[in-house]
């Protein structure tokens, strides 16, 4: 027995010992010297995941390494963010990330990391979102649902699908910037915040323009009063809401990105920045991760960067306190 | 048409060569832990929870519920051959096929059961199927304070439609409701109870706890099990019924199918109590009433058809309002969630494969087992022989890798392990996992419905009774309190009268049944 115990411990020693000296053979310049763990912070089969595993098979074929998609979902991502702060600072993980509730995450909650424990590496999709009602609201337009909310502070209630999410944090910034008192009702998910549209119980939603809602407004199901970029959409009929008055209101668009854990060589971000550009022009990735999403001018790890900054400036003042 | 065409989708999916494999396995998998003592549906259910993962959602909903109404045939085996029910449902079988098996009448007391239980199955798929979509066209109106009424009322009945002590389940509903309270607040975003610890922003996983408390918890009290099952060595003949027999029972089957089908659709129904409605109404109905208990066919052929109706129609409530009717459902809610589908209201239209692919499969596992059971029941008796320790062994293997396989998070097999010891000393105290995890299920979607109600009404109660729906929900939950004291004293002297033997685990447990 104990002869045996002896035998299968040097067999594991020298298992790992020739996994180190396979490691030091390599130089360290040479990027991936092993296979790369990309975390996604959602569940498997989420856009989210759809998206890593195309950029990952499309990264596979650039750098030879095996790229290994790990979904890890909990906490609005903080789970995967916390896994990838803790890993080694070498390109060999990486993350998926959304944007802005990375941010709104710690802004909200002690979460363990904030915008200083990334490296950006770049952007995948941007997806943006839009204030919906259902095709009976009595509320024509935009003027006519905030003007009723300024009558009675109670009656416009604005679904939205999650209670620290992008989209409560930006209801929020209506009523801050220019006074008109909304009362956001978190959902759990877009989807549930389509049932309470149509059954009534909300006036308003705010969401995600996302492949889940845009049939129910292409059927007419749902009216768009104001999307939420700076220049109106190829692909929805509707404002903005920077045209209708309300410049302020841009930053609800949500960005998803690549990070790595701060301290990772610049060399190595350099490189991977590289690849996520020519993989924004491939077309059969562009295909699968949902071709309206992927922004024209593709935005690295210098814009993403600035997307953290923006968005942590912006909400501020409506995550802490509610 | 809407219907037919769906119906005619639904077994385009169902005949699927995969789909029909997976039936198959269900139902197979159904009667084989409903024969053995130690697993129910709810424990096989949740151990094999990580395995539907990898495959299609409607085919993972396909075989869970075949193990559910398959665990319904299974059960009746040994409780007619062995007075030990194979599962809870099964316990009312005890009293009079027990008694059929000792006049030498086993075989047509199992043909009756396995006839009874298929046609209450497919009156209960041809219900649902007509049912559900005008149901679920109804439930878009449903706003969070319906909810709130709908999800009160499901944890007031699985406490008080419980064969237990009301006190020992309601509170455990107390504790599954505080045990939901961990992690973000649904409407601050602020943490509760999670200690700092980033793994517990979410709560407490679902797929741990229940497999925990069904899973390991009932792993561990088997193994503490130590009697010996007799050996089976008398023959069985003449499964088939005679014509006597099925005249004698058609009332029984027709009158089982209703009854059946109509609890199951109740939340906190399911099949224990509606083999012991059917029961208890075949026995008021007979002309001779002290026939029961001494070998009368019907006590076997209504109970039996009950509970099979009452296993198809539970799916009504979820697959429509996305509120599970019992345990087992609440372990599929939970396998649909994780594959990325939201049961609702919009189900119907967004994923008619499942929807109408679990009911055409419906069809399809009933007639599986009625081809299964009648010539193989010799058969699935031996399977009593497998060892208790092998089969633990290897159902804890499964349990932790499975529970692991969902979030990939370590803090989850704490949790597991946490609440299968909980789970074993609720078990070995007479306290019933039911309502706990019914509870925890139901728990965040109370609290969120009922905040969001508070949200929307401005911070007034009135909402509640004012909306004609949670009203009339709220007026039926009232109902419930006073008719369940009455009926759950007059059901305490049934069971107690017949002596039932030691009834093990699901949905609700006689706690009497835990000596």
């Amino acid at each position: 027995m104990n002869r045996l115990r002896l035998a299968a411990t040097l067999v594991a020693a020298l298992l790992l010992a020739s996994c180190g000296a396979g490691q030091r053979s390599e130089q360290p310049e040479v990027y991936p010297s092993e296979q790369i763990r990309l975390i996604v912070p959602y569940t498997a089969g989420g856009p989210t995941d759809i998206a890593a595993r195309s950029l990952g098979s499309y990264m596979e074929g650039v750098l030879g390494q095996t790229v290994m998609v790990e979904n890890l979902p909990g906490a609005s991502g903080s789970a995967a963010y916390q896994e990838l702060v803790s890993a080694d600072p070498d390109g060999h993980t990486l993350s998926m990330t959304a944007l802005p509730t990375a941010v709104l995450n710690y802004l909200t909650n002690d979460v363990g990391y904030t915008r200083d424990d990334f490296a950006p590496v770049g952007v995948i999709t941007q997806v943006p979102s839009a204030l919906v009602v259902p095709a009976a609201s009595p509320y024509a337009d935009l003027t006519a649902l905030f003007a009723a909310a300024r009558t009675d502070p109670a009656l416009v209630s604005v679904g939205t699908p999650g209670a620290t999410n992008t989209h409560a944090a930006e209801t929020k910034r209506i009523t801050q910037l220019y006074g008109v008192p909304l009362t956001v009702v978190p959902f759990e998910g877009a989807q549930e915040v389509l049932t309470a549209l149509l059954g009534g119980n909300v006036a308003a939603g705010f969401v995600n323009a996302s492949q889940d809602i845009l049939p129910s407004i292409e059927s007419g199901q749902l009216r768009v009063l104001a999307v939420g970029t700076q220049a109106r959409l190829p692909y929805l009929d509707s404002p903005t809401f920077v045209e209708q008055g309300y410049p302020e209101l841009t930053r609800s668009t949500t960005t998803f990105g690549v990070v790595a854990p701060a301290g990772t060589p610049s060399a190595v971000i350099a490189q991977l920045e590289q690849i996520m550009r020519a993989a924004s022009v491939d077309p059969e990735t562009r295909r699968s991760i949902g071709e309206r999403y992927v922004p024209d001018q593709f935005m690295g790890s210098a814009e993403l960067a600035a997307l953290f900054t923006e968005a942590e400036q912006t909400f501020q003042g409506v995550a802490s306190g509610g | 048409v809407d219907v037919l065409d769906g119906i005619a989708q639904g077994f385009a999916v169902a005949l699927n060569p995969v789909n029909i494999l997976y039936v198959f396995l269900g139902v197979l998998i159904g009667t084989v832990i409903g024969v053995l003592p130690g697993l129910g549906p709810t424990a096989t259910i949740a151990l094999l929870l990580p395995l539907t993962y990898e495959i299609e959602p409607h085919t993972a909903v396909i075989l869970l519920a075949g193990i559910y109404y398959g665990s319904m045939y299974g059960g009746t085996i040994t409780s007619v051959l062995l007075r030990l029910p194979g599962e809870a449902a099964s316990v009312v079988t005890t009293f009079d096929g027990y008694e059929m098996a000792k006049q030498g009448r086993a075989g047509p007391a199992l043909g009756i059961a396995a006839i009874g239980s298929f046609v209450g199955g497919v009156l209960a798929v041809v219900g649902l199927a007509l049912l559900a979509p005008p149901l679920a066209a109804l439930a878009v109106s449903f706003g969070p304070p319906e909810y709130v009424a709908l999800t009160a009322l499901g944890i007031l009945l699985v406490t008080y439609l419980g064969t237990g002590s009301a006190l020992k389940s309601l509170s455990m509903a107390a504790l599954g409701l505080l045990l939901a309270t961990v992690g973000q607040d649904p409407i601050e975003g602020t943490t509760r109870f999670t200690f700092g610890q980033v793994a517990l922003f979410d709560g407490l996983d679902f797929v741990a706890v229940a497999m925990g408390l069904f899973g390991v918890g009932e792993i561990l009290h088997s193994l503490e099990r130590t009697e010996k099952v007799q050996a089976v060595t008398r023959k069985i003949r003449h499964i088939w019924p005679s014509r006597t027999d099925l005249r004698d029972s058609a009332g029984a089957i027709g009158r089982g199918s209703v009854l059946g089908f109509l609890i199951g659709v109740l939340p906190g129904g399911g099949g224990v109590v509606s083999s012991l409605a059917s029961y208890a109404l075949e026995k008021r109905r007979a002309k001779d009433p002290s026939r029961f208990g001494r070998g009368a066919i019907e006590g076997v052929a209504g109970p039996e058809t009950a509970n099979n109706a009452s296993s198809t129609s539970a799916f009504i409530p979820l697959l429509t309002l996305g509120i599970p009717a019992n345990v087992v459902l609440a372990l599929i809610f939970g396998a649909l969630l994780v594959q990325g589908v939201t049961p609702g209201p919009q189900l119907i239209d967004q994923h008619p494969e499942i929807f109408w692919g679990v009911i055409a499969s419906m069809f399809v596992g009933n007639l599986m087992l009625l081809a299964l059971n009648i010539p193989l029941v010799g058969v699935f008796v031996q399977i009593l022989r497998v060892r208790a320790g092998v089969l633990a062994a290897f159902a804890l293997l499964v349990t932790m890798a499975g529970v692991f396989s969902v979030n990939n998070d370590a803090t989850d097999m704490w949790v597991v392990l946490a609440f299968g010891l909980l789970g074993w000393l609720m078990k070995k105290t007479g306290f019933e996992p039911g309502p706990l995890v019914l509870a925890f299920v139901l728990g965040p979607i109370l609290e969120r419905a009922f905040r969001q109600s508070m949200l929307i009404s401005g911070g007034s109660l009135d909402v509640f009774v004012t909306r004609p729906i949670s009203g009339g929900l709220l007026a039926v939950t009232a109902l419930v309190v006073v008719v369940s004291i009455v009926t759950s004293r007059r059901r305490a002297r049934v069971l107690h009268r017949h002596g039932v033997p030691a009834a093990t685990h699901d949905e609700l447990t006689p706690a009497e049944g835990d000596r």
